[in-house]
């Protein structure tokens, strides 16, 4: 049986024995290469259900959807690695109970599905610690490489013109799962921190803030790399970051339900080579 | 001829020990460049990263931030804290580009009226050989441009 039918089957039964109410899963896009999110609450309907390796997009943005946990009811959800850790990430931060989550893990390395053991974030947490030993393939070493060598002023050259494409749609802000904010910064006008207006300046901003917010919490799922319109490089500075808090504080996102927040926690021998 | 070229510098300090380093520095009358805006706050905890894109986005040519020792902290861990979001704040700004001599970090408590004194003529120093932050202004200018249709 392949991992779609199987799922499927998983799916119904999960829904007719009321284990849970709702599954989160992928259906049909608009065209071949595309998966959109499918929100199931009857077994009949679990034949839409589609698996496959483009089923890329993290879905556990949507288990923050007001209301939908609210009632203590279960929801399942088709989560890749970066998924789980999301989930991690979320419960640590106390916008969720794990335990009303049940994981349909799967992933894809190198095209090719698998199945995912596990239903709890407890059962993924080995798989989780070994993805902390390696450095992601899509996350483009090579260009990351090459902007480190550069100057300040090549780098900053290179950024401006990046973000200087930026409209300010917030459609990186909407597809990530870490950015549950009701009130994001950007919306704040009492102080106004960030210009509002899509000139290069304003842009800036707000993609620093954004890198900043995201700091020890992205999971690097690409949600937001793959929503931007004008196709700038969030993936980098995701990358970058990561790169930074797992060297200066050992910290991977998302290893498990009561991780400390990396910047909501300290050490008193935290580095400080670069204070005066 | 055009007038030499005077850094902006901005100091966000906390008022139990780097503020008081500063007072300390003007009542024992040490002379220090007057380059320097100082804002005071409560603790360096409160010094969001916000403050230094604001102070960019105002024309700063340089920033200071400075606090207790670690270990001095009137609330016992604002200062690790805010280590803490410094190193990661510091280490993005690099890779966008903001040249990190631009935004310096210290620890100067109440008795150390010289160090805050030297250390405001130093950065005041190293800021006037950089220059001002011409490719920041760039973009400053470009906000107050008509827009083009
Ligand atoms: S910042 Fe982007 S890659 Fe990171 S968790 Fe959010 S959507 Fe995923
Ligand atoms: S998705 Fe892209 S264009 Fe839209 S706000 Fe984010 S960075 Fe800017």
């Amino acid at each position: 049986m392949s991992i779609e039918q199987l799922y499927r089957t998983r799916a119904k039964e999960l829904l007719s024995s009321g284990e849970v109410k709702m599954v989160i899963g992928y259906g049909a896009g608009s065209n071949k290469e595309r998966r959109r999110p499918l929100f199931i609450t009857s077994a009949e309907e679990c034949d839409k259900l589609v698996l496959d390796s483009a089923c890329i997009s993290n879905l556990s943005g949507y288990l923050l959807t007001e209301g939908l946990l609210s009632d203590e009811k279960r929801v399942a959800v088709f989560l890749r690695p970066e998924g789980v850790r999301a989930l991690n990430v979320l419960a640590a931060e106390a916008q969720l109970d794990t335990a009303q989550i049940v994981i349909i893990g799967f992933d894809s390395p190198k095209g090719e599905l698998k199945a995912l053991e596990g239903s709890s974030v407890e059962e993924f947490t080995a798989l989780i610690t070994a993805l902390k030993e390696i450095t992601p393939e899509t996350a483009g070493e090579e260009q990351l490489a090459k902007i480190e060598k550069m100057s300040p002023e090549e780098r900053f050259l290179f950024w401006q013109e990046e973000f200087s494409k930026c409209i300010k749609c917030y459609a990186c802000r909407q597809a990530c799962p870490m950015c549950y904010c009701r009130r994001c910064i950007v919306d704040s006008n009492q102080p106004q921190w960030v210009n509002t207006s899509s000139h290069t300046l304003g842009n800036f901003e707000w993609n620093i803030v954004r890198a900043f917010h995201l700091s020890g919490r992205c999971v690097e799922c690409g949600n937001c790399d793959r929503a931007c319109p004008v196709n700038i490089p969030l993936r980098l500075i995701n990358r970058k970051m990561a790169e930074e808090v797992l060297n200066s504080f050992n910290h991977f996102a998302g290893t498990s339900k009561t991780q400390e927040p990396v910047l909501a926690s300290f050490k008193k021998d935290d580095s400080e080579t670069f204070i005066l | 001829m055009s007038e030499p070229f005077e850094p902006k510098i901005t100091a966000f300090v906390c008022t139990y020990c780097t503020y008081a380093g500063a007072d300390l520095a003007g009542t024992s009358r040490l002379k220090y460049a007057p380059n320097v805006r100082i804002i005071r706050l409560p603790c360096t905890g409160r010094i969001s990263p916000m403050f230094i894109l604001k102070a960019l986005q105002k024309g700063a040519d340089g920033i200071l931030i400075s606090g207790c020792h670690p270990g001095d902290c009137h609330f016992t861990h604002g200062n690790y804290h805010a280590r803490r979001r410094w190193m990661v704040f510091r280490a993005l700004l690099a890779f966008t580009g903001i040249p990190e001599e631009r935004i310096k970090y210290s620890w100067i408590s109440a008795a150390e009226g010289l160090k805050f004194a030297d250390l405001i003529n130093s950065i005041t120093e190293d800021i006037r050989k950089l220059g001002p932050f011409d490719q920041y202004h760039k973009l400053i200018e470009e906000t107050q441009a008509p827009a083009s249709l």
